[in-house]
């Protein structure tokens, strides 16, 4: 990661910008009911292997800051949300889902899940210059 | 770079929280890029695992060129059939990797790892 890093630093013209941009799974992604800003009725984890990979990512940038070859110039987060017709819909995209956990922690009761669902999950992003 | 003094400063926006997209797996282009805060106009943009080119056909729009790469050249073929539908002939697909690219020193303003590390 570091190496995709410096090839990045390499074909940047200097104070060029470099945007790093991921899924935030350091926060659950919210499934919320009937609208995308409707109540919040479950979360979904991230799988740990991925986890961990993102970790590896956050220390690879960490490490290009540190050795002051980029530094930081603004960061944040959005939040997107995908629409699902129904649970057993959200229940199939998550079966081979790359990142997400294989299923939704539910706050409510089956009887209370209303549809159609939302999938709101972050997004991070973080703006560097070459220095 | 014009795209830094004028639009980014060290604090500005930390941590805000800004709206997603609705309807796609992954946020639009325009709302990415809004979020960034970035003024594209004139400059030379490297969007790096770019895919089908979700962000490069965005950025695209503003920049002067943009380069997609991705080392999957179905997408790629998709991504160039997308630009000239579009009919946005400043984005180049190539294929490559994200740790080697076979790309000039200091030729671009801009690089951009979406969904990448």
């Amino acid at each position: 990661m570091v190496d995709a890093l410096q090839e990045a630093h390499r074909i940047l013209v200097p104070h060029g910008v470099f945007v790093d941009a991921r899924p935030d799974s350091r926060v659950p992604a919210r499934v919320r009911a009937r609208t995308a800003r409707g109540r919040v009725i479950g979360t979904i984890g991230t799988q740990r292997p991925t986890k961990t990979d993102d970790q590896l990512s956050d220390r690879a940038v960490h490490e290009v800051v540190r050795r002051k070859i980029f530094r930081s110039r603004r960061h944040g987060r959005l939040w997107h949300a995908i629409p699902f017709e129904d649970s057993a819909e959200l229940n199939d995209y998550l079966r081979d889902h790359l990142r997400f956990s294989r299923r939704v922690e539910w706050s409510v009761s089956a009887a209370r899940r209303a549809t159609p669902l939302f999938v709101e999950r972050a997004v991070r992003f973080e703006i560097l210059e070459k220095l | 770079m014009r795209c830094f003094p004028a639009q980014v400063s060290g604090t500005a926006s930390a941590g805000r929280i800004l709206p997603g997209g609705l309807g796609f797996l992954r946020p639009p282009a325009e709302i990415e890029l809004a979020a960034y805060g970035l003024d594209l106009r004139g400059l030379r943009v490297a969007d790096i695992g770019a895919g089908e080119g979700r962000l490069a056909l965005g950025a695209a729009r503003d920049a002067a060129s943009v380069l997609a790469i991705d080392p999957d050249r179905g997408a790629l073929a998709r991504g160039r059939a997308e630009a000239r539908r579009q009919g946005l002939p400043n984005v180049k697909f190539s294929e490559g990797a994200a740790q080697s690219l076979r790309l000039p020193d200091a030729s671009f303003d801009v690089v951009i790892f979406s969904w990448t590390l």
